[in-house]
């Protein structure tokens, strides 16, 4: 083995070769190369290792091997310069800096910035654009640039178009006029009005449980609940895609919290019996959304209930997307699968049908609400919803329960099918099932941050989400349809969102597609 | 005329000529080397690459001859995890992407391709494929822009032609095949890693151990020949300086990694071959397929040898394809269908992501304090280390580790902190002496 270790390094070879090369010493050039490992002759078939010596006389032939030799010998990045913000912006992601290094808070989130800024430059930033005009079906905005751009707008979330319902803003002026803009209080201490109560009993009567709790936001309610009940010795399941006020909440309360896969119910079974086989004294909380807000989907709420009983365990089910937008009488998922009313606890979110700021928590339980008004610290320590807001979501619980109601959500379907059908006879993919949320999957999150800019300048108004909303790697746009859009205007905003997906292919010349496997 | 012609004889393309083959279908598969021979590799094979073998019967002749573990080691900036990669993810990962999760192995070994490529090619033929070997392709044969065969010079130099129904490009990185159809490249991405590597002998540190510091990693693993091979790798951009003294770098780089290391290979290792390296590593994808041609292994999808998977990627190319284009020629199928189904899982979003994670670790930037956070997060948490390496390996997708709500979960349940590891004392200071090229 002496002789194999005494030769050369296949790159100090080639190094050779190249100067020979140079010199048009081909004598040179074919004796090195015969030195060449079997390794990297093997590899490098491209190259003619034993025909150097009759590349003498051609020249085209000559040049190539010489820039092929070259290329196996220079570090790649030096050919193909970058432009350093742009693949900055487009290769990280905003969990790589969830850790910063040292020990000054206020000094160690400026790698952060960088990248922001980096994101700015090259207009991949959708996080500081402002309205400048009710958020419409249509809508004008301005990003971080100070750019302007106005277009269909699937950027809001107005399931039924009710900011622009007269008698929406109408409730709003009377109580502006009735009680001023301010709740001045927590609802425990004189905050809420006699409207408060109103909406507490509508909405009761909305998902037929009795009692109803105000949460100043939806957010509130999510982490209110679970923090108000569960307590560092119980146990909490959650579906791996429940939204951030419920997984937040959860890692408040207690270390015993499982992830469960995204719907499977027979895994919340599984680790309900886990559970119980050790311990039949804590309690455990299962907790999981509606509609989900990023996958368009929804779980068996039924069998989900059914198994949470069998095991003493108590279910939680968050229905910000989908109660008012869908289901019988705008009664929602729970109203699809005939549970109004025997959901353990039901939670919601106003921000996205209601038309204002707010949440709530729901159960047919007394004690239970006023445990959780004491012991969910959103509730009791934050300042109650407005008057203004409170008659706003009272009147649009009305309006839902109408036939007004059915009319806005025959109209918003329509909007959704014209929508997913444009996408999807374009070979796109649209996740989940007809809602009004419309994930339209692009995966990579270079391809969705390039598409996303030219969107803008293209007359469609578009969220992006990606890590941390989604997984890494399955990026997706997340389009909210509103009642007011036309079938027309969302085939078009189909058309252009289309365009904008393969151009942004073309520019990073990539040929990633989104099938998930 | 044959239904295949394979060009290429190695991971990608004697499995599927094997495959092929042993369906029952008319292949010739050839190759420009001779066997047994080596190509440049540092041939790890992960538990998947071993599943493969071990569906396809071949494992035992690989285990007869080479040192097999469970488990492996991961060092980074002096935070160990080891761990190994849990059947029920590859009885997932094969039932995904195949659709049948038989002859699932746990086990990872480190196989010279002298060793290995010989056992494909021997099966191969044994299956029922017509082998030749030292037979180079010199022209593909086109008619009304469809590809029909080959034209090549066998090992007496004669010149022959073959026909076959489809022609699969099994070449390598530099595919003849893709040149000659011009194909372009897609996914870039250039800045990758310089790898140097040998063979020693005069010790046996058990599982396969990965170190990382800064911005060098290095690799020792037990393989054939009671050797093992070493490698060291760092960023292309510091390759020229690296190559002004090979060996005395390469130990540079050891010492530095892990000082342990450096002292056994110092002190009781012999280096029974030459040092082999190169920094040609940069990613790129190539179209998939095309009328009368498909392409599998490193010639579709050439990636950074950093988290050592290639070979491993033309075993799946090669079921993938194998069981597209059977349907396909028994008549079960158009041929545009096949391809779709094939295409769809090769540049599915997992796959996407995963060609990020690679390239993105090639680049080999210091690991961030958030990096190593995470690991030192994953000592004590066996269960979350093992579906780590698992994803790392591409046996489990990279979105269903890095996901928001498991990463918060893992910090939650940390047993250390970094309290308990050196590298975060002076954390910035380190990661800025880590920035200067050692070999300057
Ligand atoms: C430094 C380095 C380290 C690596 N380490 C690992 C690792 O640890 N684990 C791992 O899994 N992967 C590793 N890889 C990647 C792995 O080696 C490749 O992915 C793998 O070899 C690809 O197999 P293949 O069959 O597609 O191509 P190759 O192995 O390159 O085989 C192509 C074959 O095609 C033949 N051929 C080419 N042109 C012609 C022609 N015109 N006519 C006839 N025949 C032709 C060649 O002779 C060759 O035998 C590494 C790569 C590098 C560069
Ligand atoms: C499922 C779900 N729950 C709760 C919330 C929080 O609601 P709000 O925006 O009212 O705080 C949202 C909205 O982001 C949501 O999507």
């Amino acid at each position: 083995m002496t002789t194999e270790l005494d030769q050369r390094e296949d790159g100090e070879l080639i190094g050779i070769i190249l100067d020979a090369a140079h010199r048009g010493d081909f004598e040179t050039m074919a004796r090195t190369a015969s030195e060449v490992s079997e390794m990297t002759r093997n590899w490098a078939t491209h190259i003619p290792w034993d025909d150097l010596a009759s590349l003498e006389g051609a020249d085209d032939e000559l040049a190539r091997v010489v820039a092929d030799l070259t290329e196996m010998w220079e570090p790649a990045h030096l050919r193909n310069p970058v432009d350093p913000d742009e693949e900055y912006a487009l290769d990280k992601n905003a969990y790589d800096f969830y850790r910063p290094a040292g020990r000054n808070l206020l000094t160690r989130t400026e790698d952060f910035y960088g990248w922001v800024q980096a994101r700015r430059r090259t207009e991949t930033w959708q996080y500081s654009r402002v309205l400048e005009a009710a958020p419409d079906s249509v809508a004008q905005i301005t990003n971080d640039l100070g750019r302007r751009a106005r277009g269909i707008n699937f950027n809001s979330q107005d399931y039924l178009s009710f900011n622009t319902h007269p008698a929406i803003r109408e409730a709003a002026a009377k109580a502006m006029h009735d009680y001023g803009p301010h709740s001045a209080g927590s609802p425990m201490v004189l905050g809420n009005t006699r409207i408060s109560d109103d909406l507490e009993a509508a909405l009761g009567d909305l998902v037929g449980l009795d009692h109803v709790t105000l949460f100043p936001t939806g957010w509130a309610a999510g982490f209110g609940a679970v923090v108000g009940l569960v307590r560092q010795s119980d146990h909490i399941l959650i579906d791996r895609l429940a939204h951030s006020c419920l997984q937040q909440g959860a890692r408040a309360a207690t270390r015993n919290v499982v992830r469960y896969e995204h719907l499977n119910v027979e895994a919340v079974r599984r680790h309900l019996a886990e559970i119980r086989a050790t311990d039949t004294r804590n309690g455990i909380l299962v907790v999981t959304d509606g509609l989900f807000s990023v996958d368009a989907d929804w779980p068996d709420l039924v069998t989900l209930q059914r198994v949470c009983r069998e095991h003493d365990a108590t279910l939680l089910v968050d229905v910000a997307h989908d109660l008012g937008s869908m289901g019988p009488g705008g009664t929602g998922v729970l109203g699809m699968q005939n549970l109004l009313g025997s959901v353990d606890i039901v939670m919601g979110a106003f921000s996205k049908t209601f038309c204002s700021n707010g949440g709530f928590v729901a159960s047919n339980s007394p004690a239970l609400k006023q445990y959780v008004k004491m012991f969910g610290g959103s509730h009791f320590f934050s300042n109650a919803l407005s008057p203004v807001q409170t008659a706003v979501v009272r009147e649009a619980t009305r309006i839902i329960r109408s036939d007004e109601g059915d009319a806005l959500r025959a109209r918003l379907f329509t909007a959704i099918h014209a929508l997913r059908d444009e996408l999807t006879g374009r070979g796109l993919t649209c996740m989940g099932e007809p809602s009004p949320i419309v994930p339209l999957l692009i995966g990579n999150e270079k391809l969705a941050r390039t598409a996303n800019r030219l969107l803008f300048d293209r007359g469609v108004l578009a969220f992006m989400v990606e890590f941390p909303v989604t997984p890494t790697g399955s990026s997706r746009f997340r389009l909210q349809v509103q009642a007011g859009h036309r079938p027309e205007e969302a085939r078009e905003a189909a058309r252009i969102i289309e365009g904008a997906i393969a151009d942004s292919r073309a520019y990073l010349s990539s040929a990633f597609g989104s099938a998930p496997r | 005329m044959y239904d295949a012609i394979v060009v290429g004889a190695r991971c990608a393309g004697a499995s599927t000529a094997l495959l092929l083959a042993r369906r029952g279908h008319r292949v010739l598969v050839v190759d420009r080397s001779s066997f047994p021979s080596d190509v440049i590799s540092t041939h790890f094979l992960w538990p998947h690459g071993m599943s493969y073998l071990n569906r396809w019967g071949l494992l035992e002749q690989v285990l007869a001859v080479t040192p097999a573990h469970t488990t492996v080691e991961v060092v980074n900036d002096g935070i160990s995890l080891t761990g190994s990669v849990p059947i029920e993810l590859l009885r997932e990962y094969f039932r995904d992407l195949h659709g049948d999760d038989s002859g699932v192995v746990q086990s990872c070994a480190s196989v010279r391709r002298r060793v290995l490529d010989e056992i494909l090619v021997g099966a191969a033929a044994k299956a029922g494929a017509e082998v030749r070997t030292s037979f180079t392709v010199r022209e593909l044969i086109v008619e009304d822009g469809q590809v029909v065969g080959i034209r090549g010079r066998t090992v007496d130099g004669e010149l022959v032609e073959e026909r076959a129904r489809i022609v699969v490009g099994a070449d390598g990185r530099n595919s003849f095949v893709a040149r000659t159809l011009a194909l372009p490249k897609y996914d870039e991405r250039p800045r990758c890693t310089f790898a140097y590597w040998s063979y020693w002998s005069g010790f046996d540190l058990g599982p396969a151990q990965l170190h990382r510091r800064g911005r060098l990693a290095c690799a020792v693993v037990p393989t054939n020949f009671d050797q093992n091979m070493v490698l060291v790798w760092g960023p292309s951009e510091w390759s020229r300086e690296f190559r002004h003294d090979v060996p005395g770098n390469y130990q540079k780089a050891l010492d530095f990694v892990s000082p342990e290391l450096g002292e056994v290979v110092r002190t009781r290792g012999t280096r029974e071959e030459r040092i082999y390296g190169t920094l040609d590593q940069s990613a790129f994808l190539r179209p998939l397929h095309g009328p009368g041609w498909v392409l599998v292994g490193d010639a579709e999808s050439a990636k950074d040898q950093c988290t050592a998977i290639g070979m491993t990627h033309a075993f799946r190319d090669a079921e993938l394809v194998s069981a597209a284009l059977d349907r396909w020629l028994r008549g079960d199928t158009s041929i545009d269908e096949a391809m779709t189904v094939y295409g769809d899982r090769r540049r599915s979003q997992n796959a996407a992501a995963y060609h990020d994670y690679v390239c993105t670790l090639a680049e080999m930037r210091p690991y961030r304090h958030d990096e190593l956070q995470l690991f030192v997060a994953l000592r004590g948490n066996q269960q979350e280390t093992d579906r780590f390496i698992a994803t790392h390996a591409d046996v489990a997708p990279v979105s269903e580790f890095f996901q928001a709500s498991n990463l918060f979960l893992l910090n939650d349940a940390a047993k250390e902190s970094s309290a308990d590891h050196a590298v975060f004392e002076d954390f910035a200071e380190t990661s800025r002496s880590y920035q200067q090229n050692l070999f300057a």
